[in-house]
C-alpha cells in the first residue's frame, strides 16, 4: 500500500454565491465522502485551509499577503488516504462534491524514502 | 448525518439569524448582516465536512451571537450609524434576542417589513424568499421562472423602498395590523401559487416554495397578535391544494386536470389537517376569500371521482368568492362549472360578462371555455376558430399541447 495526496484547488465558496441550501447539500456529500473513506479504512489525514494567504517569494524574501480573489488556483484543502495505485485513488476522487464548481482534484504520491 | 441534521437548517436558520441580527442593527444595515451570516454558513459547511457538532443548531446560533461583535466593528470601522447599546439593548439582552420566542418575533418583524405596502408588489415575494426564507437569487429566480438579473434588481428595489420610506422593524399594532396582514396573507398566497403552478423540470424548488408559505403563514398562526380567521382559511386552503400536488403531473410530465388525476395519490393526512384548521378558520362569522377558496378545494377533494363532484355547491361558493371578491377568473370558472353540469345556458350568460381582455396574455384560457361552449353546443366551426384563437398566444408548452390535443378531438369529431 501507498499513501496519496488529493489536493483540492478552484472552488473557493465565499465567492460562488451558493444559497445556505447549496451549503448544507455540499457539506453533506463532504461528510458523506469522508465517512465513506473512513469506514473502508483508508483515511490517513486531511485538512481545509483558510483562503487568506502570506506569500514569501524570492531571495529577498517578499512577502505579500494574499486574499482568494487574487489567486487564480487556490489550495482549499487535502486528503491523505492509503491506496494501491494512482487507479485506485482516482476511483475515490469520483465522490469529490465540487467538480461542478470548477472545483480540481490533483492525486500526488507521497515519497518514500529507503531507511 | 440525515438524523441528526434536519433538511433546509441552514436555509431556516438563514432567515432566523438576518431577522435578529436586523432587530439588534437595524434595517439600515441588512447588506452587511447578510454577508455576515452568509459567512457563517460557509464556514459551517467547511468546519462541519469531517465532525458535526453536537448541536448544529446550538452551534449556529452561537455563531450569529459572535458576528455581533464582529457586525459592530465592521460599522464602527466605516463609521456607520451604530445602535445604541446602552439605550436599551446591552450584551444580556442582546442574549435574549437568540431565544426561540424572541426569534420567531423577529421573523415576523422581517415578514411584516417585506410584505409591506410601500413595496413593489412583485419585489415583496422575492425580498421575502432572500432575507425571510434564507433563497439565493439564482434559487428565487428558478423558483419564480424568472432570470437573475431581474430578481436581483427587484432586491434593491425592494432596499432602496425600505430605506427611503424609513420603515420600522416592527409588527404593526392596533389598526394598522388587520390592513397589513392582509398584504402579508396575499404574499403568502402568491408565494404559495407560483409554487403550485408548477411542472416536473422545476418541481423540487417549486414544492418548496408551497413548504415555504406554509411554514411562513404557521408562523403567523403560531403569534396570538397575528393569527386570524383569514389566516386560519389561508393555512387550510394550503393544506388542501397542496395534498394534490404530486397528482398533478404524470410520469411524462403531462399536466393532468382533475378530471384524469388519480385521487388515491391525494395526499389524505393533510386534507385531515386541512379540515382540523377549517374548523377553526369558521369559529367568527366573517369569511374571507380564502374560506371560500378553501371551501372550494375541499369540496373537490371530497368527491370519490371526478363525476361525483358537487358542482351545484362549487358554483355557489364562487357566486359568494366573486361577491366579495369581483374578478374575471372567477366568472370564467364559474363557466367552466356550467358547462360540467351542461347547464349552458348559465355557461354563456357568465362568458358574456368577460372578455379576453380580462385575461391579457393568459386570453387562452378564455377562449379554450369559449371553444368547450361551442363545442358541447354542437357548433364546431366556432368551436375550432376559438381553439385556433387560443393557440396563437398560448406560451407555456405544456398547456400548448394540451390545447392540440382538443382540437384534434374536435377535427375528429
Amino acid at each position: 500500500m501507498k499513501e496519496f495526496m488529493m489536493i483540492f484547488t478552484g472552488a473557493d465558496y465565499a465567492d460562488l454565491g451558493l444559497s445556505p441550501e447549496d451549503l448544507q447539500n455540499r457539506m453533506g456529500k463532504w461528510f458523506a465522502w469522508g465517512n465513506k473513506m473512513e469506514n473502508a479504512g483508508i483515511l490517513r489525514g486531511g485538512n481545509a485551509l483558510n483562503p487568506n494567504m502570506r506569500r514569501i517569494v524570492g531571495e529577498n524574501r517578499t512577502v505579500t499577503d494574499l486574499t482568494s480573489t487574487e489567486v487564480k488556483e487556490i489550495v482549499g484543502g487535502y486528503y491523505l488516504v492509503e491506496a494501491k495505485d494512482f487507479d485506485a485513488v482516482e476511483k475515490i476522487a469520483q465522490d469529490f462534491p465540487d467538480y461542478d464548481l470548477g472545483g480540481t482534484v490533483e492525486i500526488r504520491e507521497v515519497m518514500v524514502f529507503d531507511k | 448525518m440525515e438524523n441528526k441534521i434536519i433538511d433546509h437548517l441552514f436555509r431556516h436558520h438563514s432567515g432566523k439569524m438576518v431577522s435578529v441580527l436586523t432587530r439588534i442593527f437595524g434595517l439600515d444595515n441588512l447588506d452587511i448582516i447578510e454577508d455576515a451570516v452568509q459567512d457563517t454558513f460557509i464556514k459551517a459547511s467547511i468546519s462541519w465536512r469531517q465532525q458535526l457538532p453536537d448541536n448544529p443548531q446550538a452551534w449556529l446560533t452561537q455563531a450569529a451571537k459572535n458576528r455581533v461583535l464582529d457586525i459592530f466593528r465592521k460599522l464602527k470601522a466605516e463609521k456607520k450609524h451604530l445602535p445604541n447599546f446602552k439605550q436599551g439593548i446591552d450584551e444580556i439582552t442582546i442574549n435574549d434576542l437568540f431565544l426561540d420566542n424572541e426569534i420567531e418575533d423577529a421573523q415576523l418583524r422581517m415578514i411584516f417589513t417585506a410584505c409591506h405596502p410601500k413595496l413593489n408588489s412583485r419585489d415583496r415575494i422575492s425580498f421575502a424568499l432572500k432575507t425571510v426564507s434564507g433563497f439565493s437569487t439564482k434559487e428565487i429566480a428558478t423558483a419564480l421562472l424568472t432570470k437573475e438579473d431581474s430578481i436581483k434588481k427587484r432586491l434593491t428595489r425592494a432596499r432602496k423602498a425600505i430605506q427611503e420610506s424609513k420603515l420600522q422593524f416592527n409588527i404593526p399594532q392596533g389598526k394598522a395590523l388587520p390592513e397589513r396582514l392582509e398584504s402579508v396573507m396575499e404574499v403568502l398566497y402568491l408565494i404559495f401559487n407560483e409554487g403550485f403552478h408548477s411542472n416536473k423540470k422545476e418541481e423540487l424548488i417549486r414544492k418548496e416554495l408551497c413548504a415555504e408559505a406554509m411554514r411562513l403563514c404557521k408562523m403567523l398562526l403560531k403569534n396570538e397578535h397575528t393569527r386570524s380567521a383569514a389566516c386560519y382559511a389561508l393555512f387550510a386552503l394550503m393544506c388542501f391544494h397542496s395534498a394534490r400536488l404530486d397528482s398533478k403531473t404524470n410520469a411524462d410530465n403531462e399536466i393532468l386536470d382533475l378530471k384524469t388525476q388519480d385521487r388515491k395519490l391525494w395526499c389524505s393526512s393533510l386534507i385531515e389537517l386541512g379540515n382540523t384548521i377549517m374548523y377553526k378558520a369558521v369559529e367568527e362569522d366573517s369569511y374571507s376569500c380564502y374560506h371560500y377558496e378553501a371551501a372550494i378545494a375541499a369540496e373537490h377533494l371530497k368527491a370519490s371521482s371526478f363525476e361525483k363532484t358537487n358542482w351545484k355547491k362549487i358554483l355557489n361558493w364562487y357566486e359568494c368568492l366573486n361577491e366579495i371578491q369581483p374578478m374575471p377568473s372567477h366568472l370564467l370558472t364559474m363557466a367552466v362549472v356550467c358547462l360540467q353540469v351542461k347547464d349552458y345556458n348559465n355557461a354563456i350568460i357568465y362568458l358574456n360578462q368577460i372578455s379576453p381582455k380580462d385575461f391579457e396574455q393568459r386570453a387562452y384560457l378564455y377562449y379554450g371555455t369559449l371553444s368547450d361552449y361551442y363545442s358541447a353546443t354542437n357548433n364546431f366551426q366556432k368551436a375550432i376558430n376559438n381553439i385556433d384563437l387560443a393557440l396563437e398566444i398560448v406560451n407555456n408548452t405544456l398547456e400548448k399541447e394540451y390545447l392540440e390535443k382538443k382540437k384534434l378531438d374536435l377535427l375528429l369529431n
